[in-house]
């Protein structure tokens, strides 16, 4: 190997590790995990305190009077789960429109963090009345 | 009708067959007369696809709700301009945009490159055809935008996504489709050198050109997209990452990295291999970007429809692509090889090489964090994903080290820079940048990543600046000419430098507006009538809500006032609207004010129309606006740089004295001229709009004039009536007579929605308006120019610049 491949191939080997290296570390913190609420059920305290990215249905959704505090059920293939949300929602965030939310599970409930809320938009290339699709598909 | 249409992509899908034969057959034998029946058929693709388009327009505006396309993307209350813009409202219909461009610009590119590049002509024709034919077998096959109801067809479509019924939306898909489109014509230059083995430098001019259009195109769907992100989705920002716009993102870095790399391959005949890499690469994610977006692989919030077969299609295309195109790099390495070595690194070859590696790793970057999820799932059975965050984290840095590349490249000289030269090149922008990283901490602002941005803006801005001043100062020494007329000369001579100098300063701007973000400002509020909130130095009060209706939807709109230091300085009316037939998503009208410092940005959250309190999110969004102005320069620049050599002919003759300047005053007293001219609405029509403006007085009807639920009879609207036609009378305009009426009641209310939308995107639209109608000025005085350069050929040539050619020195043109 002449001298010439084998400076690029260590500096290539180098930065590659470095870049990865560090790619890795901060994957760590910044992935979430995204999960539907009965994968959740199964065992609940293994997700506790994890990021997750909740998606199901919303239901009994309610609001405190004068506030911005929801409290709400995500529901997916007949597990379900209590969940509150501080702040502004989507257009389409109402009772059995299909959410994923982001947050924490906490033993009194899933805890979406602020503008945590993400309701599936439906896109120009899927009309609203394909988009829905039921539970359990 | 939909019968023709399907007949006439069929009969596209037989010529572009025949032109791919034809010239293939034509290419091998060196037959003239097969390759130009090759190309005849080629042209004629491009004529079928404009007869499909036209079909395909023709049903969208007369309701032919019996081709299931139409009905499901229009319907007949919408207005006839999204009418026509459903045409790419669906995927279908995309696809059949995405081939008719196609076909449009393969023509114009070979009909352009047609002598010039002879021997390449019928292998780039092949190359485009081949993919037409892909696109179009994916439309007869799978998604033909013809397909027609089978049994009995609806009275009535189900209507264009009211999200998508909106300006931008209507110019943004077709600009990324036409940014996509273009780059496949460098792919198809660049495989048609490779096959022939003409892989002199000759190629590469036709294929950076192409790219540079591809490219602008691309940018100007990218700001687009921020744009309609920002003012239609109320979220308060521009860019969030999703998989749909990191697709367009891709190839744009591949196109910016090789429209660099060229560069060097030009000058030093160096990165052969690398340039053909990145043009393949380029097209490669045109295509792979498509695939992510349209086949469900990806899933993202914009939730696309899954479709394993079209996954499947497309799977096959790229696979065909990689094989072929790098198939034919490996074959043709010994004719790649490099002419040069690197000097040094500390050279300006070195610094496009460090910039293409961040560009493409920034490619790959986004890539992986944008394929995640997938990969985790496919790997691991566990759907994991990255969000926002993740990719600040890392493009915030990688974006920065762009930027100080902008800057240090054009201050090093070719082959290797010495010491001195680097210290007095270097010697203003970095205290520029001092300077301005410490007013900018004296001001307050925290923020590490904005801090250490705003510093490099500097820093780029004054070499951009320097590098100017430095050319006009050599140039004014020799020839003599006034200062204007020594820099538009500067920049003749040698548009492609001085023009990406400007594309680097709208960079600049647009960098200035990405620092912002860093210390934006949000908070929401839930107010009743009269109540106030602070956001920064701004307060907001909630006024009234209204609800009014037209016949395509229904509105409920906020009146709010914002007040800065105790001075009411806007009134802003967010609203929602309701789309009949989409009532279960109605649209977020943000309401803002826009300023060159911040903007002020409301959003109606939420709102209870019997007790008229509201939420509102209320974002403060700083330098936000000189995003888009940086794309106004960028395109400018991009204009400059793509000029044909004929339009600056001028530049070799001697102008006579002065000229420039006086072009330039001219275009400067036009402008405002222009700008100024306003039409005047007729009497009957502005009593209309005024009807339309002005709530009625009834009492608790909360509708405006025209559409008072007690008619005809209504006392108020009586009453409101006759104030109406008496201000008419005295000759008032629209907003004289809205500011007679507040006074009259003492408050905005009064009024159905206060704010001219109209002027706001006039407002938004003007730098662009300016940077086209001076580009085209240039443009026009440029050709005018060059023909009495003709007339007059006999002038000798100027004197050579001395002292300039001295400076160009680093461009050693002559010792390659």
């Amino acid at each position: 190997m002449s001298p010439k491949v084998l400076k690029i191939a260590v500096t290539c080997f180098v930065l590659a590790g470095a870049l990865g290296g560090l790619m890795y570390t901060t994957l760590a913190e910044g992935t979430e995990y995204y999960i539907h609420v009965d994968e959740v059920m199964k065992d609940p305290a293994a997700w506790q305190n994890k990021k997750l990215q909740l998606h199901g249905f919303v239901g009994d959704l309610r609001q405190r009077p004068d506030s911005l505090d929801y409290k709400f059920h995500v529901q997916f293939n007949g597990k379900v789960i209590d969940a509150r949300y501080t702040g502004v929602v989507p257009d389409t965030f109402k009772n059995e429109s299909e959410v994923v939310l982001k947050g924490q599970l906490h033993p009194d409930g899933f805890a979406v963090e602020p503008n945590g809320v993400m309701a599936k938009c439906p896109s120009k290339y899927n009309p609203a009345t394909a988009a829905p699709r039921t539970a359990g598909s | 009708m939909p019968l023709l249409g399907s007949f006439t992509l069929l009969a596209t899908f037989v010529v572009a067959a025949y032109a791919l034969a034809a010239c293939v057959a034509g290419g091998r034998r060196r037959s003239r007369a097969l390759i130009e029946s090759g190309v005849g058929a080629f042209y004629t693709t491009a004529a079928l696809m404009t007869v499909a388009s036209g079909i395909l327009i023709h049903a969208f505006v007369t309701g032919n709700y019996a081709i299931k396309y139409v009905q499901r993307y229009s319907d007949a209350a919408q207005p006839l301009a999204y009418k026509i813009t459903s045409y790419w409202g669906g995927l279908d219909g995309s696809i059949m945009f995405w081939v008719f461009l196609l076909s449009v610009f393969g023509t114009i590119a070979v009909a352009v490159n047609r002598e010039r590049h002879r021997e390449l002509i019928p292998w780039v024709v092949a190359i485009i055809a081949a993919v037409e034919m892909f696109f179009i077998f994916i439309m007869v096959v799978h998604n033909n935008p013809f397909d027609t109801f089978v049994a009995g067809s609806p009275a009535d479509g189900k209507g264009l996504n009211p999200l998508l019924q909106n300006f931008y939306m209507a110019i943004h898909p077709p600009s990324l489709y036409t940014g996509f489109v273009a780059m496949t014509i460098p792919y198809a230059f660049g495989m048609a050198a490779l096959i022939t083995g003409h892989l002199d430098d000759a190629w590469l001019r036709a294929v950076r050109r192409w790219t540079m259009i591809g490219w602008l195109f691309l940018t100007f769907g990218l700001t687009l997209g921020m744009l309609w992100a920002y003012e239609e989705l109320g979220w308060g920002g521009f860019w969030g990452w999703d998989p749909v716009e990191n697709a367009g993102l891709l190839p744009w870095f591949t196109a910016t990295a090789f429209l660099h790399s060229v560069m060097v391959q030009e000058r030093r005949g160096m990165l052969r291999v690398w340039n053909v890499t990145l043009v393949i690469t380029t097209f490669f994610l045109t295509i792979f970007g498509t695939f992510m977006t349209r086949s469900g692989v990806v899933q993202s919030v914009h939730a696309f429809g899954e479709d394993p077969w079209l996954a499947k299609l497309f799977t096959g295309f790229m696979v065909l692509i990689v094989t072929f195109s790098f198939g034919w790099v490996i074959y043709r390495l010994p004719l790649l090889k490099s002419r040069h070595e690197l000097d040094s690194w500390v050279s300006r070859e070195a610094a496009f090489l460090a910039n293409n590696w961040i560009l493409l790793f920034s490619a790959f970057f986004v890539l992986f964090a944008t394929m995640f999820p997938t990969l985790s799932e496919a790997v691991r059975g566990q759907r994991l994903t990255v969000g926002p965050p993740f990719f600040n984290m890392w493009m915030r840095p990688i974006g920065l080290a762009l930027l100080v590349l902008t800057g240090v490249a054009p201050l090093l000289a070719w082959r290797k820079s010495t010491l001195t030269n680097l210290a007095q090149s270097f010697a203003w922008p970095v205290a520029g940048a001092m300077v301005t990283t410490a007013g900018v901490v004296a001001l307050g602002i925290t923020v590490w990543a904005s801090v250490i941005c705003f510093g490099l803006c500097a820093f780029v801005a004054v070499t951009i600046l320097q590098e100017f001043i430095r050319g006009t100062e050599v140039r004014r020494g020799t020839s003599g000419a006034d200062i204007f007329s020594a820099l538009v000369g500067l920049v003749a001579r040698q548009r492609r430098r001085y023009g990406g100098y400007i594309v680097h300063l709208g960079i600049v701007l647009m960098f200035l507006g990405f620092a912002g973000q860093g210390y934006k400002q949000e908070e929401n509020m839930k107010l009743n009538p009269g109540q106030q909130g602070t956001v920064g130095r701004f307060t907001v009060r909630h006024d009234a809500i209204t609800v009014t209706s037209d016949d395509q939807k229904q509105m409920i709109t906020g009146h709010v006032t914002v007040f800065r230091g105790g001075k009411a300085i806007a009134e802003l009316t967010p609203a929602r609207w309701f789309f009949a037939k989409h009532e279960d998503q109605p649209t977020t009208e943000v309401a803002m004010r826009r300023a060159p410092g911040e903007d002020v940005y409301i959003v109606l959250a939420a709102y209870q129309v019997d007790t008229q309190n509201a939420t509102y999110a209320v974002t403060v969004n700083p330098l936000v606006n000189w995003i888009w102005l940086g794309f106004a320069v960028l395109a400018f620049g991009t204009g400059i740089a793509l000029l044909p050599e004929r339009a600056f002919a001028f530049a070799g003759v001697s102008m006579p004295e002065g000229t420039a300047t006086t072009t330039l005053l001219l275009v400067l007293l036009l402008l405002p001229g222009l700008a100024g001219a306003q039409t005047v609405v007729p009497r009957s029509e502005l009593r209309k709009q005024l009807e339309a403006d002005i709530m009625c007085t009834c009492g608790g009807c909360m509708a405006p004039m025209n559409n008072c639920p007690m008619g005809a009879g209504c006392h108020g609207l009586k009453e409101q009536s006759e104030k109406l036609d008496k201000y008419l009378a005295q000759g008032m305009n629209r907003d004289q007579v809205r500011a007679a009426f507040i006074a009259d009641h003492g408050g905005q209310d009064v009024l159905a929605a206060p704010l001219d939308e109209g002027f706001n995107r006039l407002a938004w639209a003007l730098p662009y308006v300016v940077g086209v109608s001076g580009a085209a000025m240039v443009g026009l005085v440029a050709r005018r120019w060059s023909r009495r350069a003709d007339g007059t050929a006999a002038t000798p040539e100027a004197p050579p610049e001395d002292a300039l050619r001295a400076r160009l020195d680093d461009e050693l043109r002559d010792l390659d």
